[in-house]
């Protein structure tokens, strides 16, 4: 059973529209979302969680629609747009407190566990924590609830070289443990280090959906999104 | 539903709000326009929003497994919350008035609205217009504050400046005496305005509920 399905999901604004787009997802995968900024990345993975509306197409979870079960589908998974950016002047044991009174299924012995792993302490507030340490809260959050699937929308932007590659080797040890992982990047080498899968959109529409290997035909990822990104750049110069 | 009431209270409602509903206590105050305690509390419900927003409140209850309709719910459900609080403070600083201080000469002899029953049916009738107003026109977006708010201060004065010249009418003087013969058609009155309050907040519940559905965010 897929852990994710999005079927020809569609949204038009006036200056943007995601267009029919079709990927899909296994259990325990990594897959990266790319695209360069304003690609669509964000609106679709919006889309995804609902928060905005498709005119057409279909998200499935877990084999279930995801309109109709929006509340037990997220019970079962973690999303966030990378850093904590709400109540960043509440403690994080109230957050936490808070929180897990929505989860059936808040372990707080796990919560503890990645509290200590991730060197977080209850007693600070979001706003005392560095851009790193707050996607890291992020991810305490998810995996209390015991989130199945992660989506996290440029959880590595704007971190530092060293927390980067934390969080990515968090990401890997998270996949051996049997979560999936949807993350969306602009920095394609994050990628090159974890991800099983990828998903290249641009301009709105899905490009390429698949086994990272099967886009890059030996190259570097890097390589072969600038290729693709030249060639588009420069068809628009044409015309 | 339980958990989301939780999280408004502990979570989205600082401080501040619960201070102002200190504001019921002007109910005391002589020779003054009391409603305006009414006022001071919606004040500290709208301050509550805007420190929401600024803790992005709504992203937050987007990421919880809870209905969007019930976001909204909770949100009206700690407001009534709060406004019967301080509705309840309004009251007993009213018995208070029209009993023990009934011969007091400061309230004997006031010019402006006597604390009775009719003042509390309109400290509900602005808490109904905050929750129209103010919450019904927040609801559209779930983001802008300032128009919705700045319309409820227009309509918030225009009902207190009604309250304040109705019982300078010869035949509505009734509505501002603490004369306890007109006690049936002040409770009258004020029964309609629980009725009015409830009816038109449930209402406004419903159409932000809807209009909230309908927000990409």
């Amino acid at each position: 059973m897929k852990i994710l399905q999005v079927r020809n999901i569609y949204k038009e604004y006036p200056n943007f529209k995601l267009q029919h787009a079709s990927f899909s997802m296994e259990k325990g995968t990594i897959m990266g979302f790319i695209g360069r900024n304003g690609a669509g990345k964000t609106t679709a993975l919006k889309a995804i969680m609902n928060m905005v509306h498709i005119s057409e197409g279909k998200v499935e979870f877990f084999g279930l629609d995801m309109k109709d079960n929006e509340s037990a589908i997220k019970q079962r998974i973690g999303y966030a747009g990378g850093a904590v950016d709400y109540y960043q002047k509440k403690k994080i044991g109230l957050l936490l407190e808070t929180t897990k009174r929505f989860f059936a299924d808040w372990d707080d012995e796990t919560c503890e566990k990645y509290m200590k792993l991730f060197s977080l302490d209850a007693n600070k507030t979001p706003s005392e924590l560095s851009a790193g340490m707050k996607v890291k809260l992020n991810l305490v959050i998810a995996l209390s609830h015991r989130a199945k699937l992660l989506i996290l929308d440029e959880p590595t932007s704007g971190l530092d070289p060293v927390s980067r590659e934390e969080l990515l080797d968090i990401f890997r040890y998270l996949k051996a443990q049997g979560v999936s992982i949807l993350f969306s990047t602009h920095i394609t080498s994050d990628l090159d280090k974890c991800a099983d899968d990828i998903t290249y959109i641009r301009d709105g529409r899905i490009i390429y959906t698949g086994s990272i290997e099967g886009f890059t035909q030996g190259e570097s990822l890097e390589a072969v999104m600038l290729k693709h990104e030249k060639e588009a750049f420069h068809e628009k110069l044409a015309l | 539903m339980k958990n989301l009431l939780y999280k408004e209270l502990r979570l989205a409602t600082p401080l501040l709000t619960f201070l102002f509903l200190a504001f019921s206590l002007m109910t005391f105050i002589p020779g003054y326009p009391i409603l305006c305690g009414a006022f001071f509390v919606c004040l500290g419900i709208f301050q509550g929003y805007q420190l929401g927003r600024e803790a992005n409140d709504i992203a937050y209850s987007l990421l919880l497994p809870v209905k969007k309709t019930d976001v909204v719910k909770a949100k009206y459900a700690s407001a009534v919350f709060l406004q019967m609080l301080a509705f309840f403070g309004c009251a007993l600083c009213t018995c208070i008035r029209m009993t023990f201080l009934s011969e007091a000469a400061v309230y004997k002899h006031n010019a402006l609205m006597s604390a009775n029953l009719i003042f509390l049916a309109f400290v509900l009738l602005i808490f109904m217009a905050f929750n129209v107003i103010f919450l019904g026109g927040f609801f559209k977006t779930a983001y802008t504050i300032g128009k919705p708010f700045v319309i409820f201060i227009i309509i918030n004065f225009i009902i207190i400046g009604i309250a304040e010249a109705l019982h300078h009418l010869p035949s509505l003087q009734w509505l501002n005496t603490l004369d306890f013969s007109y006690a049936g058609q002040q409770l009258s009155i004020l029964l309609a305005a629980f009725v009015i309050y409830a009816a038109a907040t449930a209402a406004a519940c419903k159409a932000s509920q809807k209009s909230f559905e309908k927000i990409d965010f």
